[in-house]
């Protein structure tokens, strides 16, 4: 089996299958991560993320179906992947009462970085995390973003050459967020594989390569200009001043695909802008409803992430 | 095995120690004060027994007698009585646990040798208390009535000892004074010693419920590294604990210690090992802190109490509950303990516990081992 993964893509996943007591957590998943991709896994809460990094991670014993990782076959070789991934789980997952620094020592140990290279290694996450002057501080006393930045030295210190990363940005404030993801392009760009989940589309917008799982299954991989090519709308922003009445009368509109509620702005996907612009318009004024901001905008992940999302579920 | 993991684990698990309160407090502070509070809680020497006397014969002799059995710690005069109602309504009261009462003539017969006057009433709700009056009361009046007729026998010119044809002298080795703490104190170093046990599968649960668990299965530190690494910081703590609780049973509760302390030391080491060892299974199946600590109680504090010969003699036991105290460590310490503070024991005696303790502990951490993987479910 092994020999079979030597020449496989860095991660690929054949059928593979997790199943929980009554659950199927993942369901026959075909997955392929190219060497130096940054692959965003997105997906709806429960779609089977998690459980696919955790598999991926060899956290968890897998049910059917084969993977390879690392040129290692999972199912037999999961120790042996192990050196070659940075695992960050979705919770904050360090020891509390351990500083910064002691964080990063112990986790050197463990992945046994070579004697001589730990000061410099620790050196250099620290400043690359912009943790040095916390480095004294307690884990538990950093604020969540820096938590989440340790976390990530943590899975770097070793150098990976994989990168597996659960929802690393949730929960983060927007500028720890920017600066994660400013991290992330860096490590990208000197060659690393990374595999990350996320609930946000702007950060789908960035990897160069997206994978989007429904019920366990992969359902779309492809670069996220493709993703959204394979929507094949344009798209119409308005604010309606009566917005529930404003949605079911679109809704009737020839040539109008789907409206999506963005708080109190309308997303409306038509099959043309040029054409479905002055009759929506028309038809507002018909009955007599007010809006603001009516105009064509390009189409974003998000709207082709729920407009894929919506098909799946019927 | 890498040493380099082994170490690494170690060091955070003494950090973790020494920093997170709730653990400190458990592994280093709480023996102690429970071993205080057992052996003041669960003392059964009876003392300060409250009585009540009525005496009849009101001579110098009966009040010398009176005297005499309320001498020292035992028994407390409660009050002199007059009627034999009133001791009834002080034991209906539980003012008093036993009265005596002296007889018109005590003091008379106490001169001519005739049958002395003398009863005993105790309350048979609380026999021990009541016994132990009974022995006391008995103890005075013969050591005091013996006086009288020595001097008597002596104005005979008689020597009252050759009159005696039995000379029954029971005496108690070990524990001279019959304490019950001097027996029970060593016996409950070995349940006090549990609580680094409780505490090495709390931190395994606590691992679990933080999520750091998750983190280390995804290193390539590995399973045994992880077990043995964990027990280690554990194992020194309770040995700090075991050079401490020895003093203070010795110089606190003058337990007397007529052993080795070194040999103390090394198999208490091999009773934290095999205890240890019985937490790291509770850690490797539980997963909630709070479901480690139940287990904990039911299956190291609980049988520590009862099933380790420490209060309910094993001899007495059936023979299967007896096969299972065998299968604890603390059955074999209790032994170990006593044997060392109370008889002097050398490992010549002791060694067949210390066999046990390594035994068991094997094969606790060979079961722990086989179970625990680096797997979250």
């Amino acid at each position: 089996m092994s020999a079979g993964c030597e020449s496989a893509p860095i991660i690929q996943t054949r059928s593979l299958v997790r199943e929980f007591k009554d659950t199927l957590a993942v369901a026959a998943l075909d997955l392929e991560v190219q060497r130096g991709e940054l692959f965003g896994l997105v997906g709806p809460d429960g779609a089977g993320k998690t459980t696919t990094l955790r598999l991926l991670s060899g956290l968890l014993d897998v049910t059917s179906g084969s993977a390879c990782v690392a040129g290692f076959d999972l199912s037999t070789q999961a120790e042996k992947i192990k050196p070659k991934i940075g695992y960050m789980a979705q919770r904050f997952s360090l020891y509390g009462e351990l500083s910064v620094q002691e964080n990063l020592a112990f986790f050197s140990e463990l992945y046994d970085v070579p004697r001589g290279e730990v000061k410099q290694r620790q050196a250099r996450l620290l400043q690359f995390a912009g943790l040095t002057e916390f480095k004294d501080r307690r884990a538990n006393d950093l604020s969540g973003g820096m938590q989440k930045k340790l976390a990530l030295a943590c899975t770097l210190i070793h150098e990976p050459p994989i990168l597996l990363l659960d929802e690393p940005t949730t929960g983060v404030d927007p500028i720890s967020r920017r600066e994660f993801w400013d991290i992330l392009t860096e490590l990208h760009l000197s060659g690393t594989t990374i595999l990350i989940s996320t609930p946000y589309m702007d950060e789908a917008d960035r990897c160069s390569m997206v994978g989007l799982m429904y019920s366990g299954k992969l359902v779309v991989s492809a670069e996220p200009k493709a993703i959204r090519a394979r929507i094949d709308s344009d798209l119409i922003e308005l604010r309606p001043d009566n917005w529930d009445s404003a949605r079911k009368i679109l809704q009737e509109i020839e040539g109008v695909r789907e409206v999506q509620t963005y708080g109190e702005t309308l997303h409306v996907l038509v099959d043309s802008a040029e054409r479905r612009l002055p009759k929506i318009e028309e038809a507002l004024h018909k009955r007599n409803i007010g809006y603001r901001g009516l105009r064509e905008m390009p189409l974003r992940m998000e709207e082709a992430f729920i407009s894929l999302i919506r098909k799946m579920e019927n | 095995m890498s040493f380099r993991h082994l170490l690494a684990i170690i060091r955070k698990e003494t950090q973790h120690i020494l920093r997170d309160r709730s653990t400190f407090i458990l592994v280093l502070i709480t023996p102690t004060i429970v071993l205080l509070l057992m052996a003041y809680a669960l003392t059964v020497d009876i003392q300060h027994v409250p009585i009540a006397v009525l005496d009849y014969d009101r001579s110098q002799t009966s009040r010398a007698f009176i005297r005499e059995i309320t001498a020292g710690d035992d028994l407390d005069l409660y009050a002199q009585i007059s009627s034999l109602t009133e001791i009834e309504d002080l034991l209906v009261r539980g003012a008093i646990k036993a009265a005596v009462v002296i007889g018109p003539k005590f003091g008379q017969e106490m001169q001519t040798l005739r049958g002395i006057p003398l009863q005993v009433i105790i309350d048979g709700t609380e026999p021990e208390t009541g016994g132990f009056a009974v022995d006391h009361l008995s103890l005075r009046a013969e050591a005091f009535i013996g006086d009288r007729l020595a001097g008597r026998f002596h104005e005979f010119g008689l020597d009252a000892n050759a009159l005696q044809p039995i000379d029954l002298r029971v005496r108690t080795w070990y524990n001279p004074s019959l304490k019950a703490r001097v027996d029970l104190i060593p016996g409950l170093i070995s349940i006090v010693l549990g609580f680094p046990a409780l505490s090495v599968a709390l931190t395994l649960a606590h691992e679990r419920e933080h999520g750091t668990m998750e983190q280390l299965m995804a290193t390539p530190v590995g399973r045994a590294e992880l077990l043995i690494g964990k027990m280690i910081p554990y194992i020194l703590v309770g040995l700090l604990n075991t050079i401490f609780i020895p003093i203070l049973a010795i110089l606190w509760f003058k337990i007397p210690f007529n052993g080795n302390f070194l040999l103390f030391l090394f198999l208490a080491a091999l009773f934290l090992f095999s205890i240890l060892s019985m937490g790291i299974i509770i850690g490797v199946f539980i997963r909630t802190q709070a479901a480690a600590l139940a287990l904990s109680f039911l299956l190291i504090f609980f049988p520590g109490f009862f099933l380790t010969g420490i209060f309910f003699p094993i001899v007495s036991m059936p023979e299967e509950v007896r096969l299972e105290a065998l299968a604890l460590p603390g059955t074999h310490f209790a032994i170990i303990t006593r044997g060392i503070f109370l008889l002097g024991s050398g490992l010549d005696v002791l060694w067949p516990y210390a066999v046990a303790l390594v035994g068991l502990g094997l094969g606790f951490v060979a079961i722990a081992a086989l179970f625990f993987r680096k797997k979250l479910a």
